[in-house]
């Protein structure tokens, strides 16, 4: 379903990307982890078609999202990571805009947004516009908005960070229901626990290459043990001047 | 007092970075057209539309920090006031501007004008401090639209609503319909002058239409299955339906084609600078050669609809025209 090879995005002198080849088949959920400017959000934006690789050739949904961008963008669903919400439209309106632009049936729709706003308990501020909501909020609705149109692949960046334990447990649910029902999850996070928990399959980066590539059942540690070993150890230092007396 | 020169410093410097060239000078199209328009006016007015100026140009300096780490710094409230006075000096048309109203007007403004001058100011930029956001009954109350865009055209009508251009505009038809429902005729000669005004008004947002967006919007407008024409039309429908409303009293048809071309000009700006914007602020738009030529444009073509009606045709033609091919453009900048 997400198909790269030898993918490579250069800023200026810095890689970010540098040569990733990887596959994730259909119905799966697969965890893309890695420490902050690993080039996970870069990677992902340029498997959803907003930034072209310098280099390497990518595959969603058996489409190039350079050489068909729509076609591409009408069977994915994208949580970007800056949550790409308008400050002049509501919550509630954000869902009927892409209910609207995807093309979905008028009643469909209806029943969709209710049911959405119910589960991810957005009814409350439903009225609310954007720029009022809070962030956990504003998280929700563009998780909404990535699920309303029944995608065949879900790109979500951080979906996890800044949400509430409840809806974390709902998001969790959904996204294993909707695996189930083949629709390919590919997701980023810095959650390992949540991470360990839902994911089929495991990717960590590190400066940009992938260092772990495998289906999570084959980890042969805990992730987050795992995690420290090949990607980043923790730096432990104790800082003797804090709750020293200020000068 | 070492606090605030510090944060000072860093906002300093955080406003060089930002100013990258000459292309930076940007204006307002209305007030640079009146300035041309009233060269006899007199020294009051070239101060007053300056410092006014001063605004769109030059934009808050204090804004660049989040307003939740600024109240999150242990300043005490005659730092904060520090703070607020100082740091639009920190930003150097400030002082470019500041310095030409002082030239402009030595010898002829009294004192007392220019404590209104600054008190409009100071009331200016600390209005600008306060946590505007559109929440309230009207923005909700936006008409309906047919098609797949109708929210994205509400959105941008919630947008142009929250920038001064638009009540500027306003005031001027609403000047020109109580005049004419007083019962005075307004002379057939200052019909079509003032309806150009008011899409001169109206003009500078033409250039930023994405300027209000902010980052998060531009992604989404990336990321929805949308062409980039669709994406200027839904723009473009709330402009023209609210320069329609604005003209209805004076020149419609004039009007109409105007904005059109207005719009067929400005996209170009538009799609090629995508300039932020500051709500309740007069938009800055392209720089001022652009702008004069969009001035121009947007005149021709309301005299010419003026006096053949036939000419809305080739406004039409070339407003799709502009359409289709910055709607090309955007689509091939949206991956790059």
């Amino acid at each position: 379903m997400i198909t790269c090879r030898n993918l490579t995005r250069r800023f200026g002198e810095f890689t970010a990307v540098d040569g990733l080849s990887f596959h994730v088949e259909p119905g799966a959920i697969c965890a893309f982890l890695g420490p902050n400017g690993a080039g996970k959000s870069t990677t992902v934006k340029m498997l959803t078609g907003l930034l072209a690789p310098t280099a390497g050739e990518v595959e969603v949904c058996g489409l190039d999202p350079r050489s068909k961008p729509i076609e591409l963008k009408r069977r994915i669903g994208v949580l970007p990571e800056d949550l790409g919400l308008f400050d002049d439209l509501t919550v509630e309106e954000h869902l009927e805009l892409t209910a609207s632009v995807y093309g979905v049936d008028k009643r469909q729709a209806k029943d969709r947004i209710a049911q959405l706003l119910r589960v991810l308990s957005l009814e409350h501020g439903r009225r609310t516009f954007a720029s009022a909501c809070s962030h956990g909020m504003r998280k929700k609705t563009s998780f909404a908005m990535a699920l309303l149109p029944n995608p065949s692949v879900l790109f979500l960046d951080e979906p996890f960070e800044a949400i509430d334990p409840v809806t974390s447990k709902t998001m969790r649910d959904l996204l294993q229901s909707a695996a189930r029902h083949g629709i390919t999850v590919f997701l980023t996070s810095h959650i390992l626990p949540v991470a360990e928990e839902i994911a089929t399959q495991l990717i960590m980066l590190r400066k940009g290459r992938i260092v772990w590539n495998s289906p999570a059942s084959e980890l042969p540690q805990a992730l987050e043990q795992h995690y420290f070993d090949l990607v980043e150890s923790p730096v432990v230092e104790e800082m003797e001047w804090l709750g020293q007396p200020r000068s | 007092m070492a606090r605030t020169a510090a944060i000072l410093s860093a906002l300093a410097r955080a406003l060089r970075r930002d100013q990258k060239s000459i292309a930076s000078v940007v204006g307002n199209n209305f007030f640079v057209v009146t300035v041309l328009l009233l060269q006899e006016a007199g020294a009051f007015l070239y101060l007053i539309l300056g410092l006014i100026l001063l605004f769109p140009l030059s934009t808050d300096p204090l804004r660049k920090i989040p307003a939740s780490r600024l109240s999150l710094w242990p300043l005490e409230r005659r730092e904060r006031w520090m703070l607020r006075a100082a740091s639009p000096w920190v930003n150097p048309m400030t002082w470019l501007i500041a310095g030409g109203a002082v030239w402009v007007a030595r010898g002829k403004v009294t004192a007392g004008l220019w404590g209104l001058c600054g008190g409009l100011i100071a009331a200016c930029f600390v209005l600008s401090a306060l946590p505007i956001a559109p929440r309230g009954g009207l923005w909700r109350r936006m008409p309906h639209f047919p098609g797949p865009l109708n929210h994205l055209i509400r959105k941008n009508l919630r947008g142009m609503l929250s920038t001064l251009d638009f009540y500027l505009a306003l005031l001027l038809s609403v000047a020109a319909l109580a005049y004419r429902a007083s019962g005075r005729n307004l002379p057939a000669e200052a019909l079509l002058p003032m309806t150009l005004l008011v899409v001169v008004a109206l003009s500078s947002y033409a250039q930023c239409l994405f300027g209000l967006d902010g980052e998060s919007g531009l992604e989404r407008y990336r990321l929805l299955p949308v062409s980039g024409w669709q994406v200027l039309l839904a723009k473009d429908a709330a402009f023209l339906t609210l320069a329609v409303f604005l003209v209805l009293p004076l020149e419609p048809l004039a009007g109409f084609g105007a904005a059109l071309v207005a719009l067929a000009v400005g996209h170009y700006a538009t799609v090629s600078h995508q300039r932020e914007q500051v709500r309740w602020r007069f938009s800055a738009g392209a720089p001022l050669v652009e702008g004069l030529a969009q001035c121009a444009l947007i005149a021709m073509a309301g005299s010419l609809v003026s006096h053949s009606v036939w000419v809305i045709g080739a406004c039409v033609a070339a407003w799709a025209g502009s359409v289709w091919w910055y709607g090309r453009r955007w689509d091939g900048e949206a991956v790059s």
